[in-house]
């Protein structure tokens, strides 16, 4: 099997998001912001004076009102490792932060009520035919790594792959992912991937 | 709207013990009046739970290699004949397991039925159980991939199963019982993706028809055309952009034949042939419920956009097709993928479940006349809602079961089983909220409006 794309671009480390994980302001909270107008097509918290506050600390006591974020997310799947690149999904642009997007419970008090994780991959070439494998590898990491109330959707982004609806498809379907994941092979190979890449 | 204002409660009743430790697919209750209900798991097993006290009746193992995904039991009018099994997993195989009534019980001529019901469990002080009693029987092997799922036919005679490699294959056991003779009647392969979920209706006097939804969005329908030859004869979706699936379809069921309804409707539906033939409903990733009747206008032979253009139409049975077009649907109560339905025999409700972990109960109602003597306009209304089933968890499937509690107000009383990603099996009672609602459910047994009237 040849390399889909033998010399791809490799960010450097300063311009990786995982590197800047303190750097919470505005940017964050305009790209939360507007995430909410799109998927949950609600009024948002304009209205509310502390929720434009850059004031977010996650050591502080409000981590404990909002225990899991985007740059969470972002930070577990960042470091898997692309399957024929020995390189992380991170520095291959592959994962992006800005395109981890999370809409949060209604209810925090419900340990219940769920949570919707959308992550859009952006493949190294539009005809990546490993783009399957890597979306089910992000999928896999989080449905393990988060609670259960929180439902996870892996997209290729809008005009980064020439079969993105296929590979959505197959991605959100619940019953393939289970399939895949008894697939000796396939879970051998994801395995792989999800070991810690340094790169 | 506010869960106190519906009709309907839903209320924990039991969990099946001990639980799976991982993820359980699917729980289907024996159809031959037995209190026992087989749960399909991930962990490869099939587990039999008794509907009696919700204990582990007996456990079917070693016989796959990977996730139980589906479980059907085979119709039977003989209450000491055998039980038995078939499981479908993603290891692309069939198993089929029988249970042969104890020597001791055969020979007090006890049945089955009453050893079951006498305790749930046998006895044994040593904790043998019955589990040895299951024989893994044989493999009916054959798909290239995972089965999705498996169906006996409602008389017994076929067995029916659907998988990941398109292809829906008929198998019919041809030798006597227990003779494990088997041969493949059909492989019907016009899906163009998975198939998900097959579902048989009753034999109406045309023989015994076979519905199948797919990853491919759409619904077919299948018979014996000829003498021998299985083909598509329906598809339902494909042609129509408005009132179709835009997603998998998950699950299917046909409407029931429920006795009261012959009795007391039938003389004032004449002229309307698409009345008396069974409608179908599916659920979808899409997050809707679709209703599907047979159309009344004159099929269209020869459609040219029937075809799926990749398989050649040379390689198809003519088709004496049928139209059936989307009529209805149910109201909007899931966000997320639609992964179970069931059509209580008994009293004609719909419950659906998913991936937002919701049951979702529904009747059919009479909305009121569309003009002077024009025909009755009935919709689906949500008639119970419970939120979190499973707590955070996924829901995989949804039955009504008949309850053998101890704590059941009368025979035949329904309730409702959930399985779920958490790997439980959960019993739901069901109960009205108000005298009233009892009547509204008498309502939709009846075709007629002043037959209905006249009820209240």
């Amino acid at each position: 099997m040849g390399l889909d794309n033998a010399n791809p671009t490799i960010l450097s480390e300063s311009e990786l998001p995982s590197h800047r994980r303190r750097r919470r302001g505005h940017d964050a909270d305009s790209k939360k912001q507007s995430l909410r107008n799109v998927l949950a097509a609600k009024p948002t918290f304009e209205m509310d004076p502390f929720y434009m506050s850059e004031f977010s600390d996650t050591d502080s006591d409000d981590s404990t009102l909002e225990p899991i974020d985007e740059q969470e997310i972002y930070d577990l799947i960042a470091p898997i490792a692309d399957p024929e690149h020995p390189t992380s999904l991170e520095s291959l642009g592959v994962v992006k932060l800005e395109d981890v997007h999370l809409i949060s419970a209604a209810s925090s008090s419900n340990p219940s009520a769920l949570s919707r994780v959308r992550v859009e991959l952006t493949p190294t070439v539009t005809h990546c035919s490993l783009a399957t494998v890597i979306g089910l590898g992000v999928r896999v990491r989080l449905e393990q790594a988060l609670p259960p109330s929180y439902r996870v959707e892996v997209k290729i982004k809008a005009g980064t792959h020439n079969q993105a609806e296929d590979v959505n498809k197959q991605l959100a379907d619940k019953e393939r992912v289970a399939a895949a994941l008894e697939n000796a092979s396939l879970a051998n190979l994801l395995r792989t991937m999800m070991k810690p890449c340094e790169g | 709207m506010a869960k106190g204002t519906l009709p309907l409660q839903i209320s924990p009743l039991s969990e099946f013990k001990p639980t799976a430790s991982s993820r359980a697919w699917v729980s289907i209750p024996n159809p031959n009046n037995l209190p026992l209900i087989a749960t399909g798991t991930s962990d490869k097993t099939v587990r039999v739970y008794s509907l009696k006290n919700f204990t582990l009746h007996s456990t079917l193992e070693g016989g796959h290699t990977r996730s139980v995904r589906s479980v059907a039991w085979k119709p039977s009018t003989n209450p000491n004949a055998a039980l038995n099994i078939a499981s479908g997993s993603f290891d692309a195989s069939i198993g089929l397991w029988r249970r042969q009534p104890d020597d001791a019980t055969r020979e007090s001529g006890q049945a089955l039925e009453k050893e079951i019901a006498a305790g749930g469990l046998p006895e044994h002080s040593d904790g043998s159980e019955a589990e040895d009693d299951w024989g893994f029987m044989l493999v009916l092997e054959g798909h290239d991939s995972e089965v999705k799922n498996i169906a006996y036919s409602p008389s017994g005679q076929f067995l029916a199963s659907c998988s990941r490699d398109k292809s829906i294959w008929i198998w019919e056991e041809v030798g006597a019982e227990g003779d494990d003779d088997w041969e493949t009647i059909a492989v019907l392969q016009e899906h163009t993706a998975d198939v998900k979920s097959i579902c048989w209706r009753v034999d109406d006097g045309n023989g015994e028809v076979l519905a199948s939804a797919s990853y491919d969005d759409t619904i077919r329908l299948w018979k014996e055309v000829e003498e021998g030859e299985w083909g598509c004869f329906a598809e339902l979706g494909g042609e129509d952009s408005i009132n179709e699936h835009t997603s998998t379809v998950w699950s299917l069921a046909w409407e029931p034949t429920i006795d009261t309804k012959l009795d007391e409707g039938e003389e004032e539906t004449e002229g309307s042939d698409s009345q008396s033939t069974l409608r179908l409903i599916s659920s979808s990733a899409d997050c809707t419920i679709r209703v599907w009747s047979l159309a009344q206008s004159e099929p269209q032979p020869n459609k040219p956009s029937y075809f799926n253009s990749s398989i050649p139409s040379t390689m198809r049975p003519a088709p004496a097709d049928e139209k059936w077009v989307c009529v209805d649907k149910f109201p909007a109560a899931h966000d997320f993928p639609i992964y179970s339905i069931d059509w209580s025999k008994k009293t004609g409700r719909v419950v659906s479940t998913g991936g937002d972990g919701k049951v979702v109960i529904y009747e059919e109602t009479t909305k009121g006349r569309s003009s002077v003597g024009g025909k009755i306009e009935k919709g689906w209304a949500i008639i119970g809602v419970l939120e979190n089933a499973h707590g955070p968890y996924e829901i995989n499937h949804v039955t009504w079961c008949t309850r053998y509690d101890a704590g059941r107000t009368k025979d035949g009383e329904e309730m409702i089983v959930t399985t779920g990603d958490d790997g439980i099996a959960r019993a739901w009672a069901i109960t009205e909220s108000t005298e009233g609602a009892e009547v509204s459910v008498e309502g939709i047994k009846l075709e007629d409006m002043t037959t209905a009237e006249s009820n209240i």
